[in-house]
């Protein structure tokens, strides 16, 4: 095939499945319409965040606020921010702790999801209960920071970890979408002699790849947008994760000349601007991952392992 | 998200805002705001208060810094002010021996930004000149209240840790007494005098210190005098030939002939603070209670003046002259002053040398100046001296006698007045490495801009003045503004006595706050404002007024 | 859809259950009321529990870590939540956990202390109007965002909508704040594009009314691409065959989605929206925080930031662990009616009894 075919056939949309209508127009309008408004409704005020964050700061002191309308671009903010090298490494413990942090919670969540798909299994209304229980009772943060402390997790990357490990709703999710695996997939694996956990790797765990990647981004999230244990936990600057070091460089509501705000203090950078710069920095990551995510949303990729 | 579990807010609060406009005027060799204008300023321990005779005995000898006079000295209880050129070349040591012995100790303390390195040349650098070995834990000033809370509550407190004033509310306020050590030991009386600089604190300021009966906290000391100012654009107010106004009544009329909506420009931001002064309200807090001249104990908020000034602040709300974003505090009113969107706001007295700087590049035209307070009816407007001192550093109990010595070495270096050599190396760093001469005023370079920031100077601070090499003349607007309103600061009963009220009342007046951030806008009605003074009354309001009119009985009162 | 032990749905018998006649032939022969007992939970089929464990041990084994997280990190920090019974002070003795045997007891007063706040019940009526106005007008809408991305064929413009769609997720809602402030506010654009024509004083975001409306319009603007990702892993998971099939009986679009869709979300609507539930009383925080002095106490006050503000600012921990017990409690009975409710609608909703 020639690169010009190659390329045109990826250009045109795919065939559309047989039994599909084909697409009126007004649908089509109306869908694509509402899709681009709930779009733009999202990339305007994004695109404010990142003009303000490339604008100079006599323009942002002119406009008083945020910048709707470029004037002008300056990378200045950018650059500032990301010398130093502090926000390099906190990148880097960010990205460890998001990625260790995932794969333990993934797997005990895993585990716990499967032991919890059985109804009729020993224990399984006790340990459903004792999970529940937590999603409404908290405990006050000095008891919290004892326990943490006495445990030696202080000053430590686990306490980043451990303490937030668990999320019930999370398990919930992925054991109703275990529990939905049709029950002939195990039985037929059963009769052939496999264990509980040959069944959860060989047969769940392949048919539930939507679901354990929408967890493992809200695990991954979760992890990745955390700050206040950091903040409580770790008195190492060295070793502060990437939110922290954001929010130490941008004070809310202080035109304080603290940190990298000297430079704001003597009038050459915005206070506003680094806040969107860090905003825009925060955005990133995000913006890289959900291509991998995406991948796992295809429609109907499960054809035929499932039943409706 | 709860704030039960790991998660929890930082959005700014108005202790939170003044605690970071605190720290900043540290670093920028400015004066200290007012810290006692926001409530829970309470703290030590015990129900109660020393003083009289019985904290003499606590205090340490006052020996006056014979270093670099002011040129402009405190008057009234401002600020000194520095306008003149100090000589780089010529700096005198104040601490002539290094009084550290290089025995390591750790220090907690807030701050609000990215702090300096371990190990940085900054640190090494005052280090070497302290004969210290400080390992800093700088924590998040904005969870630095719950974090303090959750330390203290341990049994592994670091060796010393920075209290700031307004983090001292309920329960935490017992923690100074029981966790923090007696320095009467070390710095009662002449034996205050191995550590200069600290002798050279006025002893209203280490009153302050005084919790639970011993002396334990090491101050910051700031001026009684006002510090907030109503700031104006001198540069706007010429251009349109508007006249600063001199009353309550010509404010409000000037605000609506110089707001205009379609022009994006209102007359002013939120005022809250500044009515306090004009109507001459008491702070809040144990500083509120005084003895009025009919002889009679009253608390701030029973005073007349107190729902006048709301009602002022309100009509300025009402008749829309108050920007938007001010009435949904949101976003910065200093922002939106250097953008002309508002022409009156009012901070602290830093932000006089911080907004002039901030501008001198881009917006040359940019003239920043402070409004002299005015009485409500157009007379003298009568103001209220705030408390001496508002932040401690605190030394934990059991801490070793080298640990000790150590820390108030720190502690000294930290409070060298202005024009000596610590001083410097604590402002500006080390020459050559963080900061250049340029015409006889220091620069700072880049290296300096990221390392040398507010970390020793939280430990403590000399009496308190206004110096700004690059911008002297604004020294002298703020040492004289804070002069001549000083002169109209007269001194509640509770003044200078560091007050812990029984924490049967700590929550009686805590709604307060939020009452009147409600009512000036509108949400809240006067019905409301007056029945919750009456509950404040029925519901201990009263008994809390006997327990102090014993305090002041037995103690004497502070004006 | 659960499994009964041992049985099959073509009839034939799992390992386990091979195992269980043995058991209740031993049962049947053996005498003693334990025997009676086993031989009579044999017979209707039940199970004895030292069978279950044999069976079931390596579930429970792969359930165990979470439950020692939890206990560790959860469970035993909860314990400090006795300190709502007394007039707790951290600092009276060396730590805080032996402050809690040195602090006096005071019962239920902090309850009734409670009890008696009217700013409490103020909060716990915006907490549930709120939560009620949320779940009319926010719950239903990633649903059918879900439904309408699905719908598009071209893998490219669903790729990037989604994408585009979940990134409010991830702005602060300092950020998202600011942002409405700026839109809606009173210097605001469109105050200012309302102000060109004539029109004076709009202004939003100050308008305690509106309040509620306009932090479900945030809470949406921020949250509600991100409610698809569930829903689309659900829908990902429906067989095309199902389409195909109802499309070759005739159902045209609108059926095909009220017949295959829907019913295959429903599982996971009945899950998210008991969980939910649960929740109900976590409203929000921050975002309450940062817009409580805008519109007042009285309409943006809810349980969290009450129990922040009066508690934790206040350094009152055992009023704030009060609050919070009582908080939980509801929360519970909240979940298990909206549990039961969601089985009377046939849907297996978060556990079956």
């Amino acid at each position: 095939m020639s690169l010009n075919t190659q390329l045109i056939r990826s250009l045109r949309a795919p065939a559309r499945p047989a039994w599909e209508e084909p697409a009126s127009r007004i649908g089509l309008t109306a869908k694509g319409g509402f899709l681009a408004l709930c779009c733009l409704g999202v990339l305007g005020p994004l695109w404010i965040v990142i003009v303000t964050s490339l604008s100079p700061k006599p323009v942002i002191d002119r406009v008083g606020g945020l910048v709707v309308i470029p004037e002008g671009i300056t990378f200045i903010n950018y650059t500032e921010l990301l010398s130093g090298g502090q926000v390099s490494r906190a990148i880097m413990i960010s990205v460890g702790v998001t990625l260790f942090g995932t794969l333990f919670s993934m797997a005990v969540s895993v585990g716990a999801a499967y032991g919890l798909s059985r109804p009729g299994s020993l224990g399984h209304r006790f340990f459903l209960l004792t999970m529940m229980a937590t999603m409404f009772f908290g405990a006050g943060l000095i008891p919290t920071y004892l326990l943490v402390q006495s445990l030696g997790l202080t000053d430590t990357y686990l306490s980043l970890v451990l303490p937030s490990a668990v999320s019930v709703f999370n398990i919930l999710v992925l054991r109703a979408f275990f529990m939905g695996i049709s029950p002939e997939l195990t039985e037929s694996a059963r009769i052939d002699g496999a264990g509980d956990v040959r069944i959860l790797l060989t047969i769940i765990m392949p048919l539930s790849r939507a679901v354990l990647a929408v967890i493992s981004l809200f695990y991954a999230v979760g992890y990745w947008s955390a700050w206040f244990n950091a903040s409580i936990y770790l008195s190492d600057q060295e070793m502060l994760p990437l939110q922290n070091v954001l929010i130490q460089l941008v004070q809310k509501n202080t035109s304080a000349p603290t940190g990298l705000q000297q430079a704001v203090h003597t009038g050459q950078l915005s206070a506003l601007g680094l806040q969107m710069a860090v905003m825009v920095l925060a955005l990133i990551p995000v913006a890289v991952a959900s291509p991998f995510v995406q991948r796992h949303f295809k429609k109907g990729m499960l054809t035929g392992a499932v039943k409706g | 998200m709860t704030p039960n579990a790991s998660s929890a807010s930082s959005a700014p609060s108005r202790r939170s805002f003044l605690a970071s406009t605190a720290v900043v005027t540290a670093a920028v060799a400015g004066g200290m705001p007012l810290l006692s204008a926001c409530g829970g300023s309470d703290s030590g321990s015990r129900d109660g208060a020393t003083s009289g005779k019985a904290a003499e005995k606590l205090l340490p000898t006052y020996v006056a810094s014979t270093v670099a006079q002011p040129d402009i000295p405190s008057k009234n209880g401002s600020s000194a002010g520095y306008t003149g050129k100090v000589d780089l070349g010529a700096l005198v040591a104040s601490v002539p021996d290094k009084l550290g012995t290089g025995a390591p100790f750790k220090i907690m303390s807030p701050f609000w930004g990215t702090p300096p390195k371990a190990g940085c040349a900054y640190y090494a650098g005052l280090d070497a000149a302290a004969g210290t070995k400080i390992t800093w834990q700088n924590q998040d000033g904005n969870t630095y209240g719950q974090k303090l809370g959750a330390v203290l509550a341990s049994s592994s407190i670091p060796d010393m840790v920075v209290v700031p004033g307004w983090e001292l509310v309920g329960k935490i306020a017992n923690a100074v007494t029981a966790k923090f050590m007696d320095l009467g030991p070390y710095l009662a009386g002449d034996k205050v005098k191995k550590y200069p600089n600290l002798a050279a604190i006025p002893s209203d300021a280490w009153r302050m210190g005084i919790f639970g009966g011993a002396l334990r906290g090491i101050p910051m000391p700031s001026a009684p005098a006002s510090s907030i100012v109503p700031y104006y654009r001198k540069d706007i107010f010429d251009k349109k030939g508007y006249e600063v106004p001199k009353s309550a009544a010509e404010f409000l009329s000037w605000a609506k002939e110089a707001t205009s909506a379609k022009a994006k420009v209102w007359a002013c931001g939120d005022m809250s603070w500044s009515s306090g002064g004009i109507f001459g309200v008491r702070p809040s807090g144990s500083l509120g209670w005084n003895i009025g001249d009919d002889g009679k104990l009253t608390y701030r908020i029973e005073d007349p003046a107190y729902l006048e000034a709301l009602e002022w602040t309100r009509k300025l709300f009402d008749a829309g002259v108050v920007h938007p974003d001010d009435k949904a505090r949101s976003g910065d009113a200093g922002q939106r002053f250097t953008a002309g969107q508002i022409l009156v706001f009012n901070t602290d007295t830093s932000a006089w040398y911080g907004k002039t700087a901030e501008q001198a590049q881009s917006n040359p035209e940019f003239i920043i100046e402070g409004m002299d307070i005015f009485g409500a009816d157009g007379g003298d407007p009568k103001l209220w001296a705030a408390q001496p001192a508002g932040i401690w550093s605190m030394i934990r109990k059991g801490a070793s006698k080298a640990t000790i010595e150590n820390a108030l070495a720190a502690a000294d270096f930290a409070a060298a007045p202005y024009g000596t050599k610590e001083r410097m190396l604590v402002d500006y760093g080390i020459e050559g490495t963080h900061y250049t001469v340029k015409d006889g005023v220091p620069v700072k370079s880049d290296l300096g801009n990221s390392e040398v920031l507010n970390a020793w100077g939280m430990l403590s601070a000399p009496a308190p003045y206004y110096a700004h090499p690059d911008f002297p003349d604004i020294a002298r607007k703020q040492a004289e503004w804070q002069q001549r309103m000083g002169a109209f600061m007269k001194k509640t009963s509770t003044y200078g006595m560091n007050i812990v009220e029984p924490t049967r009342y700590a929550n009686l007046s805590s709604q307060f706050e939020q009452l009147e951030l409600d009512y000036v806008r509108g949400n809240r009605k006067l019905s409301e404002v007056q029945a919750a003074i009456s509950t404040w009354k029925s519901s201990g309001g009263d008994k809390l007024r006997d327990w102090y009119k014993q305090l002041i009985d037995q103690n004497g009162s502070g004006n | 859809m659960s499994l009964t032990a041992g049985s099959r749905p073509d009839g034939t018998r799992s390992v386990a259950a091979v195992e269980e006649p043995t058991a209740a032939v031993g049962a049947a022969t053996a005498t003693g009321r334990v025997a009676r007992r086993t031989r009579k939970a044999a017979r209707e089929g039940k199970v004895p529990w030292r069978v279950r464990l044999r069976r079931d041990r390596t579930l429970i084994l792969m359930t165990l870590p979470v439950i020692l997280l939890l206990v560790l990190f959860n469970y035993v920090p909860l314990l400090g939540n006795v300190v709502a019974f007394q007039d707790y002070d951290p600092y009276v003795s060396s730590n805080g956990i032996t402050a809690i045997f040195h602090s006096p007891w005071v019962g239920v007063e902090q309850f009734s202390r409670m009890v008696d706040d009217p700013l409490f019940w103020s909060a716990v009526k915006n907490t549930i109007l709120l939560f009620s106005l949320q779940l009319v007008l926010f719950f239903p809408i990633p649903i059918a965002l879900a439904l309408l991305i699905n719908s598009v064929i071209r893998p490219r413009v669903r790729a990037v909508a989604q994408a585009i769609m979940y990134l409010p997720h991830f702005f602060s809602w300092v950020l998202v704040v600011t942002v409405f402030q700026q839109i809606f506010g009173g210097a605001g654009i469109i105050a200012q594009t309302l102000e060109k024509h004539g029109w004076t004083g709009f202004d939003l975001m100050t308008n305690s009314d509106l309040f509620k409306y306009l932090v479900t319009a945030q809470a949406v603007w921020k949250d509600a691409g991100w409610g698809i990702i569930v829903f689309l892993a659900a829908l990902a998971a429906v067989s095309t065959d199902l389409y195909e099939a109802a499309a070759m009986d005739g159902a045209g679009r609108w059926r095909r989605m009220w017949h295959v869709t829907l019913p295959a979300l429903r599982p996971v609507i009945a899950l998210l929206l008991v969980l939910r539930v649960g929740d109900a009383l976590s409203v929000g925080f921050e975002q309450f925080l940062l817009q409580r002095d805008a519109v007042g106490v009285g309409a943006s006050e809810v349980l969290d930031t009450y129990v922040w503000n009066m508690g934790i600012q206040n350094g009152d921990f055992s009023y704030a662990a009060a609050v919070g017990l009582v908080k939980g409690a509801i929360g519970v009975c909240l979940v298990l009616a909206a549990n039961k409710f969601a089985h009377l609608l046939g849907e297996q909703g978060v556990y079956k009894k």
